[in-house]
């Protein structure tokens, strides 16, 4: 299905149908979710020898297991034989998968060792065959991706300028992160708004979340008014400057200068305490660099450390995985207030979290509705405003924290990858699309004569 | 978090499995207690539910998990790692303030709840004001136009004796929800 009339990201229009449309998911599955580079899990999820947990690519139960020479690997977690579930739990230790159906015994690597009967009842056992379908894996800092695809390119090319800012998340502190909480929940609207919202939407916050900053601002015990910390933390709030970054391939991430709003002060102090120490590894641009982010298609991140696959369930659901993380170095008191933080605010209880939901439920059941899904929705915020490596920022920028930017650049990444157009057919097209606003921006700074081609407004 | 802790589930653990022995009026009064502890929260009287709180309270909701069975023991995450709650008497006052900004979106317009609560087993402490009380919770929630979900799980309180109205304080409650993944949009009420 020809999609590319329900989208253009030019005039920054967007129609309602592709989060609607049964066909257009199924087309999504193909050529979004198994042409993408997917997160499957973190090193910390999955220590020692066979350990494993399962993870999804689209609406594939991926199975993420760690080897007897520590490595990784992964695969479908679907048995050759008639498709059954190999593993049906979602994380734990073991030295074998065996599946329950007729007892077919796959190794940690995915290999069948073990047939019942297979002597008598099998010819000759051809192992490429048998073998459980594998995963092509990418280890990022720590960050286990994957993909079926062959052709895409590798991780870090994949994630491009936007891994300068992913490190502003994850590298932060010697020593990597660890997983500290889960949540698992199920949410009645499509997996793109919480791909687009976390590349794209800061400005939903003042309003979205308006009751969750309310209660959650520390008040000193004496004159019930807020501590000059929590006022210097609102002063960005109540004038939001920042930046948003559009990556090629969909990727997005906005931040608000001088970092996002910090409620709790055991983060807080710490938080401020780290500034050497990060200034030191990513240089001192890079300190408040941490926002919120998407990484094409569906893992999500803000810098609280909450860390999120939202699994694609049908066009109208999404099934979102979290993982609360933390610095492993930082004190167990860090830690726990990092934990705790989240599930407070980030989780199904969330009391950020739960209001968010409420958006995309309603977004959802709308989009049931002819007409609301005729006129195109707008996503024209700074629009035309881009630069290049502009204030010290790799890639695209816009200088502004509340822009659609992300938005439109995720939505065409989307449209490319649904296009069905091969990975190098699109590598071409991109590079192509980036030279042409490149120039189309150098014409307008420059100050040609008034007929110049592409001139400004 | 990978390697939790060693404990006995919490829904085998003797002492909750032992017959009750409280006496039955103590029984009727905290049957009681927790009937109007929940029509508090359906009549969306938050303030005058977190006045039953004791002002040491701890209210833990454990993240559950789809487990092997040799690891079954390990399907509940134990304290201090992954929970839907994890609350202290002023943690829980920020939920209930929340509620009354009028712009906690999820909850405005308000959910229509039902608790229903019933299985209620009580057992005496060493302290003889103190009690430890089971009871199971199903809680039916409309909102919007015609959301409707139900949160089911059980409860494992310890009430103690105190001077008001309805005689108890909730001193300890941990919450377990009959979920590993939340088939729900949300967990916007209180259980
Ligand atoms: S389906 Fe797995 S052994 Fe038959
Ligand atoms: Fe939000």
């Amino acid at each position: 299905m020809d999609i590319s009339e329900f989208i253009d990201p030019e005039k920054g229009l967007i129609r309602g149908e592709i989060f609607h449309n049964k066909e257009i998911y199924d087309q999504e599955l193909e050529q979004v979710f198994a042409r993408s580079w997917c997160f499957l899990a973190h090193d910390s999820m999955i220590p020692d020898s066979g350990d494993f947990i399962q993870n999804y690519i689209g609406e594939d139960p991926v199975l993420v297991v760690r080897q007897k020479d520590g490595s990784v690997k992964a695969f479908l977690n679907q048995c050759r034989h008639r498709g059954m579930r190999i593993c049906r739990a979602e994380r734990g230790n073991t030295s074998n998968f065996m599946c329950s159906f007729h007892g077919w015994n796959y190794g940690l690597d995915g290999e069948v060792i073990h047939i019942p009967h297979e002597k008598e009842i099998y010819d000759n056992l051809d192992p490429e065959v048998f073998r459980a379908t594998q995963v092509r894996l990418a280890n990022y800092k720590g960050f286990i991706f994957g993909t079926w695809d062959e052709t895409v390119a590798d991780f870090e090319e994949y994630m491009g300028d936007f891994a300068w800012y992913f490190d502003a998340y994850i590298d932060r502190f010697e020593g990597g992160m660890e997983v500290v909480g889960v949540h698992k929940w199920v949410l009645p609207a499509n997996w793109k708004f919480n791909a687009e919202q976390p590349a794209s939407d800061m400005y939903h916050g003042e309003v979205s979340h308006a009751s969750a900053f309310q209660v959650m601002m520390p008040i000193s015990e004496e004159d019930g008014a807020p501590p000059p910390w929590v006022m210097q933390q609102l002063g960005v709030l109540s004038e939001p400057a920042g930046f948003q970054f559009s990556a090629p391939n969909g990727h997005g991430t906005g931040w608000f200068k001088g970092g996002m709003p910090l409620m709790d002060e055991t983060i807080m102090n710490w938080h401020q305490s780290t500034r050497e120490e990060v200034s030191e590894r990513l240089g001192e641009e890079r300190f408040d660099l941490a926002g919120h982010a998407n990484i094409f298609p569906n893992f999500m991140m803000l810098s609280n450390y909450t860390f999120r696959v939202t699994h694609p369930r049908g066009p109208d659901e999404m099934e979102i995985w979290a993982w609360s993380m933390a610095p492993k170095n930082a004190s167990a008191e860090v830690k726990d207030a990092i934990r705790l933080d989240i599930l407070r605010t980030f989780s199904p209880a969330g009391m950020f979290e739960q209001d968010d939901a409420v958006n995309w439920e309603e977004e959802q059941r709308i989009m049931r509705g002819h007409m609301a899904r005729q006129k195109p929705l707008i996503y024209q915020q700074m629009i035309g405003q881009a630069r290049y490596d502009a204030d010290g920022l790799p890639g695209k920028t816009v200088d502004h924290v509340y822009a659609e930017e992300a938005a439109r650049g995720m939505y065409q990444h989307y449209a490319d990858l649904m296009s069905g157009k091969p990975w190098p057919e699109l590598e071409k097209i991109k590079k192509a699309r980036e030279q042409k606003e490149r120039d189309e921006i150098a014409a307008r700074a420059s100050p040609a004569p008034k007929t110049a081609a592409g001139g400004g407004q | 978090m990978n390697k939790p802790t060693r404990v006995p589930h919490l829904f085998r653990r003797p002492e909750q499995l032992a017959p009750a022995d409280v006496p039955m009026e103590t029984a009727y009064q905290l049957e009681q207690f927790l009937y109007a502890e929940a029509e508090l929260l359906d009549a969306w009287q938050f303030n005058d539910w977190l006045a039953l709180m004791a002002p040491d309270v701890h209210y833990w909701a454990p993240v559950r998990e789809n487990r092997l069975a040799r690891e079954a023991e390990q399907e509940m995450y134990p304290p201090g790692t992954a929970a839907h709650f994890d609350e202290n008497f002023k943690m829980l006052g920020q939920r209930v303030a929340r509620l009354y900004t009028h712009m906690s979106w999820s909850e405005s317009p308000a959910s229509r709840t039902r608790h229903l609560i019933s299985n209620v087993r009580a057992h005496v402490t060493d302290n003889p004001d103190e009690f430890r009380v089971q009871s199971s919770f199903h809680v039916y929630r409309t909102s919007s136009e015609r959301h409707q979900d139900s949160v089911i799980g059980r409860r494992y309180d310890l009430l103690r004796r105190a001077d008001n109205d309805y005689g108890f304080q909730i001193a300890d409650r941990t919450v377990v929800f009959d979920m590993s993944m939340l088939l729900v949009k949300n967990l916007s009420s209180f259980y």
